[in-house]
């Protein structure tokens, strides 16, 4: 499979591969040999995703001093 | 003094004009249709003017009306929950009411009664109109085509920077409990009044111009009870909000608050606080997604290694007796292939087979016959053989009797003192005749 580096993935895409790896690591013709492979795409992509749904907590106050200061 | 008779005071001349347009049938408790304008509530009372207008917009006819405080605080809510409007300029209404004539103020019509239904009619038909010009120019559900990203996350605010519906929606969206990261900006607007639209529509193409920098843009108004929605029901707000290339999700009301931007707006939710938790809740649900796709990540591999792993010592333990079944099968597919040749050449090779068979059987007779016969026959020689043997006969008591070597069948052949030789079957003796 051909993967993009994680930085030019939209979030929709990232989501997206995500699925099709857990489909395919469910699917009968998982190759054992892969499986490392996918195991590892799809915990990065997770890792990924979280990162920038989230936010930390340093970002967040910077966030909301901004919104204050705009008010 | 004939000039002094015809004076009257002003206060009298009005009193007789009051007379004479007061308290009569015909302006008495009478139904009227008007346009609300220039309307506002001092001291409980709520003063406005009347107007009537022809189909060019123009002014045919005015007249100053109020409903006292005590008429208003029942009229006010009842036509409220009846339409979800306030009484507000722009709005078509039917009054029930009376002239009244006051020496100062003059006339205006005191106002006891509202009839909803019509106001709900004009309201609902002009939206009609509304939707209908947009369906017509193939821009009524531009919008609601398009798609939110998976998690909207840069979102463009337009809304009033005072208004308390901004607060709680900034308050409700930075604030969540998820720490789900939001980026938004106010592109400040106008909220109220008759300049609302227009000023949302500048709001609009300011955010328009950063498109790119954003997901999707949210119309926040709220908090307050002036429900002056019916500016909202423009045609140029419509169709702005509708050809915006961004998705729009509105949250301008209360509960019974519907405009045409209703109808438009690719999400309409109900007040800002509830865009903003359906904002939030997008984002829960895709953390809560990423929580169980790892979860099923770690799960699948741990299962596809243990499936494997029991597959190779099935593998193992079954491997000495696959030879013997891959012959056994074998063996198995040669009799299939077999029986399915004899069903594939049919009945004549069948027949031919069964003659075969039968003349197998004639030779295999005959042979048979012959080797019997030749037996027997046999048989019955040997049991000749045995009754002419000479030993038979010896077994029987008789005996041979050679002189010299040859047989004597008489006495005569004897000479006294011969050497006599006898043969008895179980041997031969000597003796001397006398």
């Amino acid at each position: 499979m051909e993967t993009k580096p994680m930085a030019e993935l939209t979030y929709n895409e990232a989501a997206a591969e995500l699925e099709s790896i857990l489909r395919l690591m469910q699917s009968d013709n998982c190759d054992i040999d892969r499986l490392a492979e996918l195991t590892r795409r799809a915990t990065a992509l997770i890792a990924e995703c979280r990162r920038r749904l989230t936010a930390t907590d340093q970002e967040l106050r910077a966030i909301l001093a901004e919104g204050d200061a705009e008010k | 003094m004939n000039g002094r008779k015809n004076v009257m005071s002003l206060r009298g001349l009005m009193n007789v004009v009051g007379q004479l347009v007061q308290g009569r049938p015909e302006t008495s408790g009478v139904w009227v249709t008007a346009e609300l304008a220039d309307v506002a509530v001092r001291g409980g009372h709520c003063y406005m003017e009347l107007l009537e207008k022809d189909d060019g917009g123009r002014q045919i006819a005015r007249v100053r009306g109020c409903v006292w405080a005590n008429v208003y605080s029942r009229l006010a809510p009842y036509f409220f929950q009846q339409t979800g409007q306030q009484f507000a300029s722009g709005l078509k209404v039917m009054l029930r009411g009376s002239i009244s004539m006051h020496p100062v103020f003059g006339m205006s019509f005191v106002i006891d009664s509202v009839n909803p239904e019509y106001t709900m009619g004009d309201l609902l038909r002009r939206r009609r109109e509304i939707l209908e010009r947009l369906k017509r120019e193939g821009i009524l559900e531009m919008n609601r085509g398009l798609e939110w990203p998976l998690v909207p996350q840069r979102i463009a605010v337009i809304s009033s920077a005072g208004a308390a519906g901004y607060g709680d929606f900034m308050d409700q969206l930075m604030g969540n409990p998820a720490g789900i990261r939001f980026h938004t900006r106010l592109y400040e607007a106008v909220m109220q009044g008759a300049s609302a639209p227009a000023s949302i529509i500048a709001a609009l193409d300011r955010v328009a111009a950063d498109a790119h920098l954003w997901d999707g843009v949210v119309i926040i108004r709220g908090g307050g009870a002036t429900a002056d929605l019916q500016a909202y029901e423009d045609y140029e707000l419509a169709a702005s909000v509708a050809q915006f290339p961004l998705p729009v999700a509105i949250g301008i009301g209360h509960e019974r608050d519907i405009t045409v931007l209703d109808y438009i707006a690719n999400k309409r939710l109900k007040t800002p606080t509830a865009v903003a938790e359906w904002l939030v809740g997008l984002g829960e649900e895709m953390l809560g997604f990423l929580i169980s796709a790892g979860q099923r990540v770690l799960q699948i591999a741990t299962d596809r290694l243990a499936g494997h792993k029991q597959q190779l010592a099935q593998a193992e333990a079954l491997l000495p007796a696959a030879a013997m079944n891959a012959v056994e099968r074998a063996r198995a597919r040669l009799r299939s292939a077999t029986s399915m040749l004899s069903g594939v050449s049919g009945r004549k090779v069948q027949s031919q087979l069964a003659r075969l068979d039968m003349t197998l059987e004639a030779v295999g007779r005959a042979a048979s016959t012959v080797t019997s016969r030749e037996a027997d026959r046999l048989k019955a020689r040997e049991e000749l053989l045995a009754v002419l043997s000479p030993m038979a006969t010896l077994r029987r008591g008789y005996s041979i009797t050679r002189v010299g070597g040859k047989a004597v069948s008489s006495v005569a052949a004897i000479a006294p003192g011969a050497t006599v030789e006898t043969t008895l079957a179980d041997g031969t003796f000597l003796s001397t005749s006398h």
